[in-house]
């Protein structure tokens, strides 16, 4: 019984991580910089001055 | 992205820069911008790395000035729900 309890646990351990990997609120952004329209951006940047509204989406000339 | 443009003022008016993300080239981003006078810039995720980084679909993080995702919203934004959000986080009430 102790075995199997000791089991679950360190599957569990380790199985969850890749279940978990999207984000929550309450998470850190992850950093990134990218290219735009406006040249490289990087999320630090806007940090302690904006508020960041990071929309995904599927593609440009698409509706919506 | 069109809406977002609608709605620009009052994102601006509340410290909130947009940004677009797709996978599309900055030179296909640069006909969209300029065919729906987008005044925002649209990231080139072009390799899909931001989207895996992020990890889901079709979807709208509001982080706030310090970093921290606040909202999370998936499928189409909702700009009034985004603004509304905004306003509460500004007043501190959430």
């Amino acid at each position: 019984m102790k075995h199997s309890i000791m089991f679950i646990m360190i599957t569990a351990f380790f199985v969850t991580p890749s279940i978990t990997l999207a984000l929550n609120v309450n998470d850190k952004a992850p950093q990134f910089e990218a290219e735009s329209t406006e040249g490289t951006i990087s999320l630090q940047n806007y940090l302690g001055q904006n508020y960041v509204v990071l929309a995904f989406y599927y593609a440009d000339f698409t509706p919506v | 992205m069109q809406a977002f443009q609608m709605d620009l003022e009052k994102f601006e008016k509340l410290d909130a820069q947009v940004v677009g993300i797709s996978t599309d080239s900055i030179a296909t981003h640069e006909k969209f911008s300029k065919e729906y006078d987008l005044t925002f810039p649209l990231v080139s995720d072009g390799d899909g790395s931001l989207k895996r980084l992020y990890g889901r679909g079709r979807v709208t993080y509001l982080i706030d000035k310090k970093g921290i995702i606040r909202f999370i919203q998936e499928g189409v934004p909702e700009n009034r729900t985004l603004l509304e959000k905004l306003r509460k986080l500004q007043n501190g009430k959430q």
